[in-house]
């Protein structure tokens, strides 16, 4: 790329190297930046994300009821959960779910961000709020519309089999089948987890510099082209950051199964953070909730680190 | 020796006024009473009992500030929670249902304990017993519900029906309602909990009140053969068709909606829906509130009665100072004055009048109770209610097999409280 | 440096790129237009609820109201108290912006453009704040509150919030920031310009539609809080408006749809109104930030 002085310009972090390989001694104005920059993050997250998450951690080495002492147990706590099948099937069920969700959502939301910014008309302002509203709502709200739609007898896919005469349509269980009732919720998922990345797509797409615009123009590219081979790899990294979004938000999901279907019918539904709030609120297992917090937090950080060391590894993009 | 005693005579004068003076700022302050409830005093009218109890109180005690906070559910037991484990914060009253979890509370030494104060209180045994723990008693519990059931009289008057005393009687009528196309009994399972109410008769109707106490102590096996009879003839039930084609699917509302329209004739659940079922708005079916029938062969009688505690309060400790006000606060909840502007609920305050028809037979039913056993996800320990929950749900998927769910029910109970005897 | 040209920089016109040939053009349309209805239908549904009394519900939830009945919306009106706790709402939003977007930016700066080790090991760090669940960390937090002094305060609630909201911001920030060509940095420097300069004068403006989407997303989250606010407030008169709001629903459900659905359009409309005026700013943001030179 050249700037306007012709002069050929590496981007910013070759140019930092080479800085610091031309000057042997510390660059203190650099660190002094840095830290009052980092400062206010770690300050708030070390008050008030550190040290829950450290009592957590402790609490769920212990039989805590919650109440008083806990009696230090060891790793029994996770044992125990590793053993019950309530666990083993949340586990499943949130690897699932993020698994779909970055299969469906992703592509879903990239097609219509694209759509949206490469063939701009009139709708294009309105569609774009319109998508995002979904995701505005209160997941409260977001379940009661599920259950609106899906329930048996007097639900709107129920009372329009019935008004259609699509017994095909109506014996359908949606909520109360344990194979169907996992698809009905992601559903409802998906329109309300799939504005955000929409949005946050087409800002990024929108970042693309006009000329290069241009010149896929210029140089004949279809739509189609336009998209593989310039605008996937310009946001590439905004989908890994999505795919990452995406996957510990399915780690952490509790709101939607558990005001839907309450986790159910037995377990088909449930999720690790619905364990936590049954073992924690419900049962007054503590321990036993601080330790599948601990399991959800070391997954999201696996998954996390993975993604990040395929993209180094890739390289950089830009 | 005049001027001496003059001054002494004015100092004492002085010491006594400075007392009064004491004493009248501090019996002007108002006490400060923060309850926290789970329904908003307004207009609704199933909020009826609690907006008559606040501004009741309000007007009837001046001297005593009193600030009810409405957190809903589940925001009410969710906060209570928290406040209790952390031990600071907490209110001076909060609405609870007794039981284990009012136990657990009072174990950790979080309540305030008054038996003394309303030991002597008018009230039903059941409900006295249900906000006890351990002997003493914690607070009062002005509504009590009983599990019962609950028939759609429209629809057996149109059919001819009687309703039913026997299980085989039940069963005959629920054929019949479904041969017609009328779904039998309306359920809820797909939140779980309402899934109990059956449950508990069944298991009682086939080896006695004991049964459920017993397996409790440890004395007996939860995967014991009532508990398992009881659970095949559930799902015997659920395979018949007797709660819809998809009773999964249907939540409590659902359920609701269904007796409410007459898509469904029964429905076994809680004495608390004595005020839907007769509200006009709600309904335009006549509904009846009846015993839950026996098994003949069975052990269990029909004056075997399961309740728990339908409105209830309790006092914590940060209240030590303040006992008299809180008691004052927990008289008033089972006052006549208040308890008669409840439209629904069985109150346990002998002399109020049942509100509706309804209402007076579910009374009626519960003045026939001879044993009370507590619903069991209020007296089992909290850590054993939701797996039993989540087990029952197994009853209705036809191919399961309850017996084998049962017996890692009785696991998890052996390793929280031991293995039976 | 090239002129900007505002005329060019896609607001609404790309007519010098080739247009896709007619049907497909059409057929995308399409289906744009059907997923847009998949989102605004749902929507609607409550208002075939609102105007009907209990029994009508019951009976049948889909058809046009008999009657309209306006009760419902009153009721729901008079008992959610709209104006009580809007102060309170107005304060913990502004605390958590104030708070969250500028740590997050600054915070996703360093990460974005001065890549060390060290910095990368305090971004993991960072990030591990992402991966909290809610409910896991509750009760620690009441407890923390309790000890800082601090519970039943609003400070004591928009801090944890902002704590919830850095990871996911610094996250967002970082990769706006490395989307952003180095040579302006570069001319900045050579013109004379400082760290802190290079960041205020240059790369911020740029990051402009990441600012302006923060701002608005963490007014609507702080906004539509639920579960911090009703733990760690205890006096009514701290109460936020979307507390006061839940309580309510909270109250019905499932034995009176047609209350609960009216205050579930009362207690959505806020947000609603927020986002419709809101989102007029990140299109002129967005539009912003497509300005290259």
């Amino acid at each position: 790329m050249k700037n306007g002085t012709g002069v050929h310009v590496l981007p910013q972090t070759t140019i930092l190297h080479r800085r610091k390989r031309e000057k042997k001694k510390r660059d203190w104005n650099s660190i002094i930046f840095q830290a009052i920059f980092l400062l206010p993050a770690i300050a708030f997250l070390l008050v008030f994300m550190y040290y829950p998450i450290e009592e957590t951690f402790r609490i769920s080495l212990t039989r805590s009821v919650g109440l008083g002492d806990a009696d230090f147990i060891g790793f029994q706590n996770y044992s125990r959960l590793f053993a019950s099948t309530e666990f083993r099937a949340g586990f499943m069920n949130v690897l699932a779910w993020a698994f779909w969700s970055i299969v469906i959502q992703i592509p879903l939301a990239f097609f219509i961000a694209f759509s949206l910014t490469a063939y701009r008309n009139r709708l294009t302002g309105t569609l774009r709020a319109v998508y995002y509203l979904a995701s505005v709502m209160p997941s409260a709200i977001v379940a009661m519309l599920g259950r609106f739609i899906f329930a048996p007898r007097f639900g709107v896919i129920a009372s329009l089999a019935e008004a259609l005469n699509w017994t095909w349509l109506g014996r359908i269980d949606f909520l109360g089948n344990p194979d169907i009732a996992f698809w009905s919720v992601f559903a409802v998922a998906t329109w309300t987890y799939t504005g955000f990345p929409i949005v946050y797509f087409m800002a990024n797409i929108e970042q693309i510099p006009m000329e290069i615009r241009e010149s896929a123009q210029l140089d004949g590219a279809t739509q189609g082209q336009y998209a593989r081979y310039i605008v996937i790899p310009w946001v590439s990294y905004a989908i890994r950051i999505v795919a990452i979004i995406s996957t510990v938000g399915s780690l952490k999901l509790f709101d939607l199964p558990w005001l839907i279907t309450s986790g159910g019918p037995v377990h088909a539904t449930t999720t690790l953070a619905i364990i936590l709030y049954k073992q924690g609120f419900v049962n007054w297992q503590y321990g036993r909730a601080a330790a599948v917090g601990v399991v959800i937090f070391l997954l999201s950080l696996i998954f996390t680190v993975a993604q990040f060391s395929i993209q180094r590894k890739g390289g950089d993009v830009n | 020796m005049f001027r001496s005693k003059a001054v002494v005579f004015v100092t004492l004068l002085l010491l006594v006024s400075l007392c009064f003076g004491l004493l009248a700022t501090v019996s002007a302050q108002p006490v400060k009473l923060v309850v926290w409830g789970r329904d908003l005093p307004d207009d609704d009218p199933a909020h009826a009992y609690v907006k008559a109890l606040v501004t009741g109180f309000k007007a009837n005690n001046p001297d005593i500030d009193l600030e009810y906070v409405a957190l809903g559910d589940p925001g009410l037991t969710d906060k209570t929670k928290v406040v209790m484990a952390s031990g600071s914060g907490l209110p001076d009253v909060f609405q609870s249902w007794g039981g284990s979890v009012m136990g657990g509370y009072a174990d950790a030494g979080r309540l305030l304990d008054l038996t003394a104060e309303l030991k002597d209180l008018p009230c039903s045994p059941a409900a006295r017993e249900a906000m006890s723990w351990k002997g003493k008693i914690y607070g009062v519990a002005p509504f009590f519900a009983i599990a019962g059931l609950f028939v759609n009289e429209d629809l057996f008057d149109a059919y001819g029906y009687a309703v039913p005393t026997t299980l085989k009687e039940l069963e005959e009528v629920a054929d019949a309602f479904l041969a017609k196309g009328i779904q039998p009994f309306a359920c809820g399972a797909r939140d779980k909990w309402p899934v109990l109410a059956f449950y508990m008769y069944l298991t009682d109707r086939y080896g006695g009140i004991e049964t459920f106490a017993d397996a409790q102590a440890r004395r007996g096996r939860f995967d014991s053969e009532p508990f398992v009879k009881a659970a095949q003839h559930y799902q015997d039930w659920v395979k018949k068709g007797y709660f819809g084609d998809m009773p999964l699917s249907e939540a409590y509302g659902d359920a609701q909606q269904l007796m409410a329209t007459g898509k469904a004739a029964m429905h076994i659940t809680g004495s608390w829906m004595c005020a839907q079922y007769s509200d006009e708005d709600f309904t335009d079916q006549t509904i009846g509130f009846y015993a839950f029938p026996v098994l003949e062969g069975g052990k269990g009688k029909v004056t075997d009665i399961m309740g728990q505690t339908d409105i209830g309060f309790a006092a914590t400790h940060v209240a030590a100072d303040k006992k008299e006000a809180v008691v004052r606060f927990l008289k008033y909840t089972m006052d006549p004055e208040p308890c008669a502007a409840e439209p629904g609920r069985i109150c346990s305050v002998p002399g109020v009048p049942s509100p509706s028809r309804l209402n007076e037979m579910a009374s009626a039913v519960f003045g026939t109770a001879e044993v009370v056993q507590f619903w069991w996800d209020q007296d089992l320990p909290p850590m054993l209610t939701a797996p039993l929950n989540d087990a029952m749900q197994n009853f209705f998927i036809p191919d399961a097999d309850v017996k084998s769910v049962l017996t890692e029910y009785e696991w998890l109970v052996e390793d929280h409280l031991g293995p039976a005897k | 440096m090239k002129e900007i040209s505002l005329a060019t920089a896609g607001n609404g016109k790309f007519s010098r790129f080739r247009p896709r040939s007619g049907i497909s053009g059409v057929i995308n349309n399409l289906i744009l237009v059907i997923l847009a209805l998949a989102v605004v239908l749902p929507l609607l549904l409550p208002w075939f609820f609102v105007f009907k009394t209990r029994l009508e519900f019951s009976y049948s939830p889909w058809s046009l109201p008999a009657q309209i009945q306006w009760n419902n919306f009153q009721e729901a009106w008079k008992a959610i108290h709209i104006g009580q706790g809007l102060m309170n709402t107005f304060w913990v939003c502004l605390g958590a912006i104030v708070c969250t977007v500028p740590a997050a930016g600054m915070a996703g700066y360093i990460f974005a453009r001065y890549r060390s080790k060290v910095t990368e090991v305090i971004f993991y760090a960072v990030l591990v704040g992402y991966f909290v669940p809610v409910h896991m960390v509750l009760i620690p937090l009441y407890q923390l509150n309790v000890k800082l002094g601090i519970i039943d305060t609003l400070p004591g609630l928009f801090l944890p919030m902002t704590a919830f909201g850095i990871p996911f911001w610094t996250i967002i920030y970082r990769s706006f920031f490395r989307g952003l060509p180095g040579e302006l940095a570069e001319a900045a420097r050579i013109d004379g310009a400082g760290h802190a300069g290079i960041f205020f004068r240059v790369m911020l403006p740029l990051a402009n539609p990441a600012t302006i989407l923060a701002v608005l997303l963490v007014f609507i989250g702080s906004w539509s809080d639920y579960l911090l606010s009703l733990v760690l407030l205890n006096s009514p008169r701290n109460f936020t408006m979307q507390l006061r709001v839940a309580q309510f629903l909270n109250q019905y459900g499932t034995d009176n749809m047609p209350r609960y659905a009216a205050a579930a359009v009362i207690s959505a409309a806020p947000t609603l109104l927020l986002y419709i005026i809101g989102h007029r700013w990140i299109i002129r943001g967005t539009l912003a930030g497509a300005l290259k030179g």
